[in-house]
């Protein structure tokens, strides 16, 4: 598990680094996105389908990028455009182009709505996480500002 | 390229000395167009023009603002009315150039900022450039063994991703430096991913060529799309969400067909299915 957190924080950096993140940002950045993939994991392991592992781990992806904008006065782009691509269903449009391929269609039909339901599902995390209201948010700053 | 141009030269001779107004609002539409063409979120545009335009005592303005398109008018009472329009492609996303201006906005709002400096300092925000070539060659390689090592590749798997992720990324800024369409760098990467990960097979290494063709398509995939579109419709913005939402699928679409033709054409040379 350190290993995956450590594998999907370096993923997550070098993708901030393609993406131009200013250099004091990239921990936060970073961060961000390993610890939405151990969401995902972690949902995955009690027993979560993927779709709802991903709703989950983008809510949580969401708020700690809201968090993390609000604490270093950052746009939240910054942390959630580098963070999601944990996780973007990539294995999906691999497997059911796969599939349509070798003809196998029941596997493909499965893999398509798999790759459609996680899509939906990241939506609906992103719309989840910025559903809470931003007062939320910088109350939460001013508590770490005074303690 | 060239209306760029054009507005730096209206601002520096300026022909309407008494027209304010005018400066204010090519300002204001600059920094829009930057922000937008560095992938910023409609809302975060409109919000940024409103507040500067506001922040300059302007009080009779409207903006509109499309994922590919700027509107904006002034028609103050004691000055000549104004308005712009700015065509801005879809470009290549900066998150650091967004993160400036969102800086240089936050200062004008505070009003600690003249117009001139304001000027100047959006020059600055303007000449930030991502990374040189073979950083962001090595770093998109490193990215894409990671992602193939996480999403369940061996340690061979994610050195394999390695070298094709770094030529990925240098086709990419080459076809960008040559303007050739998206779909097609989109269609021409997956293949190439896919080609180079049958290669490997080929020569008997003991791979799993699915990872490598997983975790190398990540710089491909349409994650910023997905997201910005999602936040476009959230925010009421449904038309630019529209486009966005466009763009993703079509994007899958193009990984989708570029993988799936190299494999067509393998099982033609081969004459037989391959384990996944």
């Amino acid at each position: 598990m350190i290993l995956q957190f450590l594998l999907a924080m370096t993923a997550t950096a070098s993708f901030a680094v393609l993406f131009g993140v200013p250099k004091d940002q990239f921990f936060f950045s970073s961060l961000t996105g390993a610890l939405g993939w151990i969401g995902y994991l972690l949902f995955c392991e009690y027993g979560a389908g993927t779709a709802m592992a991903s709703l989950m781990a983008t809510f949580l992806l969401t708020v700690l990028s809201r968090f993390f904008a609000a604490f270093r006065k950052n746009p939240v782009t910054l942390y959630l455009l580098t963070g999601i691509f944990t996780l973007v269903p990539g294995a999906g449009i691999y497997y059911t182009s796969y599939y349509f391929i070798m003809n196998d269609m029941g596997r493909f039909t499965a893999k398509g709505i798999e790759t459609f339901q996680i899509a939906g599902a990241i939506s609906i995390g992103i719309i989840f996480g910025f559903s809470i209201p931003q007062k939320l948010f910088q109350f939460r700053r001013r508590v770490k500002a005074s303690s | 390229m060239s209306h760029q141009k054009k507005a730096s030269d209206a601002h520096a001779s300026s022909p309407c000395s008494d027209c304010r107004s005018k400066e204010i609002l090519t300002l204001a539409v600059e920094i829009g167009d930057a922000l937008l063409r560095s992938g910023g979120e409609i809302y975060r545009v409109e919000d940024t023009l409103f507040h500067i335009l506001d922040a300059y005592g302007l009080a009779h303005f409207d903006v509109y603002v499309l994922s590919n398109g700027i509107f904006a008018s002034v028609d103050e009472p004691d000055a000549c009315s104004l308005s712009m329009i700015r065509h801005v492609p879809l470009g290549d996303v900066h998150l650091g150039k967004i993160a400036a201006l969102n800086q240089l906005s936050r200062e004008i709002c505070a009003h600690a900022i003249s117009l001139d400096a304001a000027w100047a300092r959006l020059r600055d925000c303007q000449a930030l450039s991502l990374p040189d070539a073979w950083m962001q060659g090595l770093s998109c390689g490193i990215g894409c063994a990671c992602f193939c090592s996480i999403f369940g590749g061996s340690v061979l798997d994610a050195f394999c991703t390695l070298v094709p992720g770094i030529f990925l990324q240098y086709m990419r800024l080459s076809h960008q430096a040559k303007n050739v369409s998206k779909f097609m760098t989109n269609i021409v990467g997956s293949a190439f991913l896919t080609a180079a990960s049958l290669l490997l097979l080929h020569l008997n290494l003991p791979i799993h060529p699915d990872k490598i063709v997983i975790g190398g398509i990540v710089p491909l995939l349409p994650g910023i799309a997905l997201t910005t579109s999602i936040r476009n419709l959230f925010n009421g913005d449904y038309l630019s969400g529209a486009i966005h939402l466009l763009d993703a699928l079509l994007t899958a679409m193009c990984i989708a067909v570029g993988v799936g033709f190299v494999i067509i054409f393998y099982q033609h040379i081969k004459g037989g299915a391959f384990l996944p």
